[in-house]
């Protein structure tokens, strides 16, 4: 009899801050699939910000943190692709000639985004939805080509029961936030989240799903500026239970 | 002014300093590659067919017009593509080069046919024939290699194949055989390197051209259009042997 | 150091793209094609992916013999005949060029496309010391006579409408003219010809050379590129150090790349190979070729950070694939180069401070690295060049200061976890119906065209204790 599967959840501190609601989901959704989920104390954020602004020393103190604090997680689940991609792309180099190099490059093999994680560890792949919706997927750049996947967080999508999924012209294309960019860069960030919502609105989707916090700031931010009906939301906010599945007492 | 020990001894000293970012290894190239060209030229000959037809297709699909010809059937192919652009005047690569003489059937279909000589002649006859070519409606060539792969012509320059032949008209007209036929780039490197092979390197000219169809643009707003400066047409004649 | 700095904020040349709806439509409606022709293209050749991984292999074992391959090239130019020079700089490739149009007497230079001598603003100093020069290519011509700089590293008239054209060949000729693309290139067509029958001396870049045959290559479309390199007396091509490629073997992988690359096609319409000055026997061609060897920068970056964007090929696919450079074009990044590859050229040829603003013109999406047929990683490099202008303090001190300060407030959690409740306070006076629409100060910069969500009433972390009690 195999144990349960067990995970530490690195909730980012985007989605900490401002969509708790998505790490709630997410915790609710893995214990209904029988995986014990932890929050690791003292975790805060991935450092991400910092190594794209080219603050590599700074960087690296935080990842040495982050590492330490996850030392004792088995698996660790990221709803962000951008920090997912951090902590398995970057952390090694980061700390590469350091004590913590091999806790790095564990951690970094044992570090999963939510979707990859969902469809590619635990094979879970049916769904369903109580909020039918027109849905259409945007590729976040990091989890698209950082950790190149493209497939799992649409596996879900296409099994999902009570959507109906629809292709988003452009979907490959930045929403224009790329962290400090959306301030440093504004009108030019505003000007690509124009397009990325234009495609939205000719792909007749009542709904954008992404699977990055920083995509869904930038996307829900342009959406709610301009009074639109369309809604942008996390993977996780979709997928209530899978199917045939009863519902929790 | 930098000298050229200066100029390398600074790239060496940069060189010095790092081992690059990954191993690495250049293309393998034929041992022998005239050998290696007689080979592929042997089995390509097989093949022909297919890759003609394959020519075909790419070329047509980059704009050229493809015919085929008996032999005795060119020269009056010439005179009609000729007449149907009201041609008045034709230079062509010298005869021997060519394979044919089309001269007699021009002619006698009004149009002046000027056959570029091999040797080199004075520099005021130079200027004159440049005139010459910069005012003909056709420039007639043959070719040394036909790419299935792309739809290319490949001409090397050289004694009686001025390369303005297949530049300065706005028709280009090119004759080729089965022998010509190439399939893939890959080939065409083959054969680059067997005519560059050492001692018995055979470059006569100073350039060779490849050409994928008729001269173009879209520097105008995208807008496709052909003849800028090189021939806005290009016809390939392919001459049947059988 | 080749280029002046640019003293405009970069957030204000953006601005000035931005407002400009016809440069605004021209990016939408080129580079959006260019990305359809290259998809296709290498959709349709299941080779690709393997041909890429060797051309990056390939540049990358050429520059680890480069002096080798580079001593090779040069014996074989000689022994055709041919001349080379080496610039250190910018200032020394002109003078070169200067020279060898003042020994042979030219009065008029025709060129062939050539970034290269655009980086090192050959143009004016041929025209200053009484040599006029002609731009042939019919994107370069028709900025000529505007007096700009390319937009595109390609179609360097890209930000032109066709009615802009025709206005300026209606100037420069004196009569009416249709805006009409075929009418506008049948004029170019018939003046640039005159020029080219007549010149002294053309003018070239070069997209290789190879080593074994001293060999130069020249990849193009128009027929230029040829009349150029044969009719004109002299010849000269200028070159980047990092554009030799070792045999011909060994360019036949680039060609099968190149073009796909940057247009689609499966080849260019011209690929010329030219082995020095024509040889006694031939009717035609120069009687004398030059090759210049440009350094400017790129030997420095040998060791360098920059090493990788020494594989460049120059087709420009990065360009139309950034969602920065299909939003500002060309001319707002400020330098002879744009687009991803162009930050990594600038910094390149002009040192940190040109690129301590451009660093950041992108939001490292990464569609560039994986557009370029040799697998250049530019936004490695562009955080590379950020890190470098932090610890060189040429990003601002404020700047620095809040970044650091993060740094180290993101390693105290009882202070992050304050983030919480001190955010909800702060927030109060600016949250309406669950949104904030303006913030102060350098927040404004986001609210200005964007909602921002509130701080969250119990935070994730604030909600774990009840979520933990909690039965599945």
């Amino acid at each position: 009899m195999t144990s349960s599967p067990r995970v530490a959840l690195m909730i980012t501190c985007l989605a900490d801050l401002f969509y708790p609601e998505v790490g709630e989901r997410i915790v609710r959704l893995l214990r209904r699939l029988g995986v014990t989920v932890t929050l690791p104390r003292g975790q805060t954020c991935c450092g991400l910000p910092l190594f794209n602004s080219g603050y590599h020393a700074e960087a690296a103190a935080v990842a040495r943190r982050t590492v330490a604090v996850f030392a004792e997680a088995e698996t660790v689940v990221v709803p962000s692709g951008s920090c997912a991609w951090m902590v398995k792309h970057e952390y090694p180099g980061l700390l590469a000639g350091d004590a913590e190099a091999a806790a790095a490059r564990g951690l970094a093999e044992r570090t999963y985004e939510f979707s990859q994680y969902l469809v590619r560890r635990l094979g879970r792949t049916a769904f369903e939805t109580d909020t039918p919706a027109r849905v259409a997927y945007h590729d976040s750049c990091h989890l698209l080509r950082g950790l190149h996947e493209s497939e799992s967080p649409r596996t879900l999508l296409r099994h999902l029961r009570g959507i109906e999924l629809v292709d988003l012209p452009g979907s490959d294309e930045c929403c224009g936030f790329g962290g400090s960019f959306s301030v440093r860069l504004p009108e030019v960030s505003t000007a690509i989240l124009d397009r990325k919502l234009a495609n939205v609105e000719a792909s007749g989707a009542g709904c954008v799903v992404a699977c990055d916090a920083g995509c869904l700031m930038q996307m829900k931010g342009g959406l709610a500026r301009r009074g639109s009906a369309v809604r942008a939301v996390h993977l996780a906010e979709l997928l209530d239970r899978e199917r045939g599945a009863r519902e929790a007492p | 002014m930098t000298t050229r020990a200066a100029f390398l001894g600074r790239i060496r000293d940069e060189m010095a300093k790092t081992r690059g970012l990954f191993p690495a290894t250049t293309a393998e190239r034929p041992a022998r590659p005239r050998e290696r060209l007689e080979v592929l030229r042997r089995e390509l000959i097989e093949r022909w067919p297919q890759s003609l037809e394959r020519f075909r297709a790419e070329f047509e699909r980059v704009g050229g017009v493809f015919h085929r010809a008996r032999p005795g059937d060119v020269p009056a192919l010439l005179a009609r593509i000729c007449r149907e652009r009201d041609a008045r005047s034709v230079v062509t690569w010298d005869a021997a080069e060519l394979g044919i003489d089309a001269g007699p059937v021009l002619a006698s279909a009004g149009v002046d046919v000027h056959a570029m000589p091999r040797a080199v002649p004075s520099a005021p006859e130079r200027q004159r024939l440049r005139e010459v070519i910069a005012h003909a409606d056709v420039g007639v060539t043959g070719v040394d290699l036909a790419i299935a792969e792309t739809g290319t012509l490949v001409m090397r320059s050289a004694a009686g194949r001025p390369r303005s032949t297949s530049l300065l008209p706005p028709c280009h007209v090119a004759l080729f055989e089965r022998g010509a036929l190439v399939e893939t780039l890959a080939q065409v490197g083959i054969a680059l390197e067997a005519w560059h092979d050492g001692a018995a390197a055979d470059t006569e000219g100073a350039v060779i051209n490849f050409i994928t169809g008729p001269s173009r643009t879209a520097d105008i707003e995208l807008t496709l259009t052909r003849g800028v400066h090189g021939p806005k047409e290009v016809h390939a004649i392919f001459v049947d042997h059988d | 150091m080749s280029e002046p700095l640019i003293t405009t904020p970069l957030r204000e040349r953006a601005q000035q793209a931005l407002g400009d709806r016809f440069l605004h439509e021209a990016l939408d409606i080129a580079t959006t094609k260019f990305i359809g022709l290259r998809r296709e293209a290498f959709g349709e050749f299941p080779d690709g992916e393997r041909l890429r991984d060797r051309a990056r292999d390939i540049k990358e074992a050429t520059l680890q013999r480069l002096d080798e391959h580079l001593e090779r090239l040069i014996d074989n130019v000689e022994r055709r005949g041919g001349h080379v020079h080496f610039a250190a700089t910018a200032d020394e490739a002109r003078d070169i060029i200067l020279d060898i149009a003042r020994r042979t007497g030219a009065r008029m230079a025709v060129k062939s496309k050539s970034m290269a001598t655009e980086e090192i603003h050959l143009n004016e100093a041929l025209a200053a010391a009484g040599v006029m020069p002609v731009e042939t290519d019919l994107g370069e011509y028709i900025i000529q006579l505007a007096h700009e700089r390319p937009s595109h590293i390609i179609a360097p008239a890209i930000h032109k409408t066709k009615g802009q054209v025709a206005e300026l060949f209606a100037r420069e000729l004196k009569r009416e003219v249709a805006a009409d693309p075929e009418v506008l290139t049948r004029i170019a067509r018939a003046e640039l010809r005159e020029k080219f029958l007549e010149a002294d001396l053309g003018i070239t870049g070069a997209n290789f050379a190879v080593a074994d045959t001293g060999t130069v290559v020249l990849v193009t479309n128009e027929g230029n590129g040829r009349m150029v390199t044969s009719l004109p007396r002299v010849h000269v091509a200028v070159m980047g150090v990092e554009k030799v490629v070792p045999s011909m073997t060994d360019l036949m992988v680039f060609l099968s790349v190149l073009a796909k690359s940057a247009t689609g096609q499966k080849l260019s319409v011209y690929t010329t190979l030219i082995q020095g000055p024509r040889r006694p026997q031939e009717l035609e061609g120069p009687d004398e070729f030059h090759l210049v060897l440009l350094d400017n920068g790129r030997i420095a970056q040998i060791a360098g950070t920059l090493r990788e964007a020494l594989y460049c090929l120059r087709c420009g696919a990065c360009l139309n694939v950034c969602p920065v450079y299909r939003q500002i074009g060309g001319h707002a990044y400020g330098y002879t180069y744009p687009g991803p590859i162009g930050i990594l050229l600038t910094a390149m040829l002009n040192g940190p401070r040109s690129v301590k603003e451009l660093s950041h013109a992108s939001s490292l999406c990464g569609a560039c690295a994986d557009a370029c047929p040799v697998r250049i990683d530019i936004p490695r490099m562009l955080i590379e060049l950020r890190k470098e202008v932090d610890e060189t303090k040429l990003a601002p001190w404020p700047e620095r200061v809040v970044f650091k300060a993060f740094a180290w407030l993101i390693r105290q959690p009882p202070l992050y976890r304050l983030g919480g409740p001190l955010g909800r306070l702060l927030q109060r006076p600016f949250v309406r119906a669950g949104r904030i629409g303006t913030l102060p100060l350098f927040f404004g910069h986001w609210t200005r065209t964007r909602d921002l969500p509130p701080v969250a009433a119990r935070t994730f972390q604030e909600r774990w204790a009840a979520l933990e009690r909690e039965q599945p």
